[in-house]
């Protein structure tokens, strides 16, 4: 078990986000996670990545409660993630954007990361660096080599979600979680994203990955977990989620539907 | 080839030009208003750093200004201390002060940040202008002593009196900072500023510690001011509460928007062609009977932010903006 959560519970004012929410991610597989909207799924990242802070229970990563940490010290630990709004950085260069998620990967202070740049050290170079060579190699990964120098801001909608996922994989995470990594695609590009993110499950990564396309969502996950209005209804296989009653009711809806 | 060899003998003429500017052209107001313009280069650029490649609005950054003149002029005038130890002691106080003003940012952005900067500059104006038994109040220090003489072998003495020599003095400063900002912004420093930048959010999701940036760059950037400060100080030998004056900051801003905003050398061409043009237009004054400097600056920051979002630089950069832009 690599991450895991505890009875955990958010509160935004009157509306109850999370309810005693318990969770557990094995290492390497891929957990999908859905649910209807305002089921709680964002609000279950942004617990996990610091954004917020649960009002009671633990996260538990490798063992360790993250309850606490900032976001940085969050991702500094391993575990990267995406955002359901792309948030690349629209005035760098593809190849920047990339490379900014490599400053922090020997964890050094700012001072530190100042002083390296002012004498030079070749490990803080942006050009002909280790550090290049990575981020071209992530670049290629998700298949933007021949953006390298374009502005981010200048990409179509389906590579700047790659190249999030691409910046995210720069800190060399153990865990990515991904936030929506489909939505708003085309069929086409879902099949790339799906092709992509099988990829990174099969160097070792595990993935959580919050989806509303059910077909990608089936297609991928080994295991789901099912949210409703911030509680948990069900979790097991793709096949299992399926069938379960409380799960076509709350999620699919109609009972024809649940028939085929 | 060709090409780098032609790009480096103009570097070389260049550089060349720079430091005959004071033998070519003798006239020693002309040579003054190139020593301003260096000292508003290293003033512009470190501002630069915080407004352009950060996105730390900073409106008070003439507060870091007067902080290093007022420190490095009171070391030497009341201890005595040489104004070469004064230069950067006058950035490092400066740089203490930056805490102030790094700490506020790692809750505050955009306009909040813009308007707590103003709050702390105009303190610290009132404090110059209020603390009359160590500071004169608004009469100002007069009698800062000049940059120490440099005794050379065989009895040479450089003395840094006159505007030609001091502008000697301000050009190394002058590259020396460029330099160094050159190598925050091009390497994985200014990666992780920029990206600060760009989104907040985002940037902690890779790891980098926004809160710890801010505040480190806020003290960088306020060394180098106080540094300005400092020098300014000890150039023109008075200097009062209006140094830390928001209509310094105005100016510095209107440079490096001129100029051109996160750009290198935009804060550079700000200062020159500004420095030259409010002291070429000075004889309007005299005509309309007002302050029109800042009526031009106000009409150029308008005419910049309309018509040349980057600047004059900008003017002559390549649509997608490379590492090496």
């Amino acid at each position: 078990m690599i991450l895991e959560g505890i009875n955990v519970t958010r509160w935004f004012g009157g509306l109850c986000a999370l309810k005693e929410v318990h969770f557990s991610i094995e290492d390497g597989e891929i957990l999908g996670l859905i649910g209807p909207n305002g089921a709680g799924k964002t609000t279950l990242i942004n617990l996990i990545t610091g954004y917020y802070a649960p009002n009671s229970g633990q996260i538990k990563y490798e063992g360790k409660d993250i309850v606490g940490l900032s976001p940085h010290a969050v991702n500094k630990l391993g575990i990267s993630r995406t955002f359901q709004i792309v948030r690349t950085f629209p005035k760098l260069t593809v190849l920047d954007n990339v490379r900014s998620g490599l400053v922090e990967r020997r964890q050094r202070s700012p001072w530190r990361v100042a002083l390296d740049s002012i004498i030079k050290n070749p490990d803080v170079q942006m050009i002909g660096s280790a550090g290049e060579g990575r981020a071209l190699e992530l670049l290629e990964f998700v298949g933007l080599t021949e953006y390298r120098d374009e502005l981010a801001e200048n990409l179509p909608f389906a590579y700047s979600k790659r190249l999030e996922i691409a910046r995210a994989l720069a800190t060399n995470p153990k865990i990515l979680l991904l936030d929506e990594p489909s939505s708003g695609l085309n069929p086409k590009e879902q099949n790339d994203q799906v092709t992509i993110i099988r990829r990174i499950n099969e160097q070792g990564i595990t993935i959580l990955i919050v989806e509303h396309v059910m077909k990608v969502i089936m297609d991928i996950s080994h295991r789901i977990l099912v949210l409703h209005y911030g509680e948990k209804i069900a979790e097991g296989r793709p096949e299992e989620i399926y069938k379960n009653t409380r799960v076509i009711e709350a999620y699919l809806g109609s009972e024809a539907y649940a028939h085929g | 080839m060709n090409r780098k060899l032609f790009k480096l003998s103009l570097i070389i003429l260049g550089i060349l030009f720079i430091l005959a500017l004071p033998f070519i052209i003798q006239d020693r107001y002309f040579q003054h208003l190139l020593v301003l313009s260096g000292i508003f280069i290293i003033l512009t650029s470190s501002w630069n750093l915080l407004a352009g490649y950060s996105g730390l609005l900073n409106l008070g950054h003439a507060a870091f200004y007067g902080i290093g003149g007022y420190s490095s002029a009171l070391l030497a005038l009341k201890l005595g201390l040489s104004p070469w130890i004064g230069l950067p002691l006058g950035g490092i106080i400066s740089s203490i002060f930056g805490i102030f003003l790094g700490i506020p940012s790692f809750r505050l952005s955009g306009p909040y940040l813009a308007i707590t900067t103003i709050g702390f500059s105009e303190i610290l104006r009132l404090v110059s202008m209020n603390w009359v038994d160590l500071t004169r109040g608004s009469l100002g220090l007069y009698g800062i002593p000049p940059l120490t003489s440099l005794k050379l072998p065989k009895g040479i003495l450089i003395k840094f009196v006159s505007e030609q020599n001091f502008y000697y003095v301000v050009i190394i400063f002058a590259s020396l900072t460029l330099f160094i900002i050159r190598r925050l912004v091009y390497s994985e420093f200014g990666i992780s500023l920029r990206s600060m930048r760009e989104d907040e959010m985002g940037s902690e999701s890779i790891g980098i510690d926004t809160s710890r940036y801010k505040l480190t760059v806020f003290m960088i950037s306020a060394f180098f001011a106080g540094f300005a400060g400092a020098l300014y100080a000890h150039y023109v030998r008075l200097i009062s509460p209006e140094m830390l004056s928001l209509s310094e900051t105005f100016t510095v801003l209107t440079m490096v928007m001129v100029g051109g905003l996160g750009t290198l050398y935009g804060p550079v061409v700000g200062a020159v062609v500004l420095t030259f043009l409010s002291e070429g237009l000075r004889f309007l004054e005299d005509i309309v009977k007002l302050n029109i400097r800042f009526v031009i600056y106000g009409a150029l920051l308008m005419t910049t932010i309309l018509f040349m979002r980057n600047g004059i630089v900008g003017l002559f950069q390549k649509k997608t903006q490379g590492t090496k832009g």
